[in-house]
């Protein structure tokens, strides 16, 4: 659950996320479930060229297991937080 | 289950012995495969495992994809990415692993063969319903995890876990005498219906390994508690 966690926290925030088939779409974080799903809004396709009709899609649903990466934005990565966080699951706490 | 677009004939089939139920049933629907052209008119009912497009005309021509394979869902009202307002839908075929990035112009010499559709547009004659057929998306696709998804194993398990703190705080012991008895039953049924063998045997194997690294780490820490 610490990803997902996590995720919740950067709701708001511009993130990139990367699909397993190479897709890389960018825009604002909307929303993060359980299973790591991703809502995006306002998105973009980085490669235009190789997916022409991802263009602009107002909003985004991204099934979590076809996700690859998400690209977080740099002021996102508390690492003093993380740290903790991943201390604590190792716990099992 | 085999992940892709089929073909349906007729209408839509609906496993309702298996818990699948009609969300919604959405009339006035084209579709439109890959690059193929538009197909109408038609009707689009959702259920809680898939997706069902059948031809209003002929209906010996339609198609369904489970939400397992439907990879992402967008509203597309861009006229440069499509002439039509449409729900864009990308679809994870079984040869993805073995195709490279290159094949994006092949896919209109292969569509005859449904499994490798991997764009589908679902065009509503009244585009103020997209909004609610995305949210219904949403809403359905989060009905079906991935069957092997970790963090539904782990959520399994703490769901049966709390059944029993229940019971034993409860202090129903025909209930437990009753748990135990059918407990079996379900766990083989379990592995039989979502699982194959290996499968299980190799998340049990991870799960141990991640017990014993907890139990590790905790013990270390208790050492240096005591120095």
């Amino acid at each position: 659950m610490l990803f997902f966690s996590y995720f919740k926290d950067l709701v708001g925030k511009e993130v990139t996320v990367e699909l397993k088939n190479d897709l890389a779409i960018r825009g604002t974080l909307h929303s993060v479930d359980q299973y790591l799903n991703i809502k995006l809004e306002n998105t973009r396709v980085v490669d235009q060229d190789k997916y022409p009709h991802m263009l602009s899609v107002r909003n985004c649903f991204i099934r979590g297991s076809v996700v690859r990466y998400v690209q977080l934005p740099t002021e996102g990565v508390d690492i003093d937080l993380l740290h903790d966080a991943t201390r604590r699951e190792a716990r099992g706490g | 289950m085999a992940l892709g677009l089929r073909g349906t004939s007729g209408e839509p089939v609906i496993d309702r012995e298996n818990g699948e139920e009609l969300i919604r049933v959405q009339p006035g629907v084209d579709i439109a495969l890959a690059n193929l052209p538009r197909e109408s008119p038609g009707t689009l009912y959702i259920t809680t495992k898939q997706v069902i497009w059948v031809n209003d005309v002929d209906k010996s021509k339609g198609y369904a994809v489970d939400f397992l394979s439907i990879s992402l869902h967008a509203v597309s009202t861009d006229p440069q990415a499509y002439s039509l307002p449409c729900l864009y839908t990308q679809i994870e075929t079984e040869g993805d692993e073995e195709l490279n990035s290159d094949n994006s112009d092949s896919e209109s010499n292969q569509v005859q063969d449904l499994s490798n559709v991997r764009e589908m547009r679902l065009i509503p004659t009244d585009p103020t319903q997209l909004d609610t057929l995305f949210q219904v998306f949403c809403e359905c696709a989060e009905l079906n995890p991935d069957p092997n998804d970790e963090e539904q194993e782990e959520a399994h398990e703490w769901i049966f876990n709390a059944e029993q703190m229940e019971e034993e705080e409860a202090g129903m012991c025909d209930v437990d005498e009753d748990y135990l008895s059918h407990n079996p039953t379900n766990t083989l049924g379990h592995s039989n219906g979502h699982h194959d063998l290996a499968g299980n045997i190799l998340e049990l194997q991870i799960n141990d390994e991640r017990f014993e690294d907890a139990e590790e780490t905790e013990h270390n820490e208790d050492d240096t508690h005591h120095h």
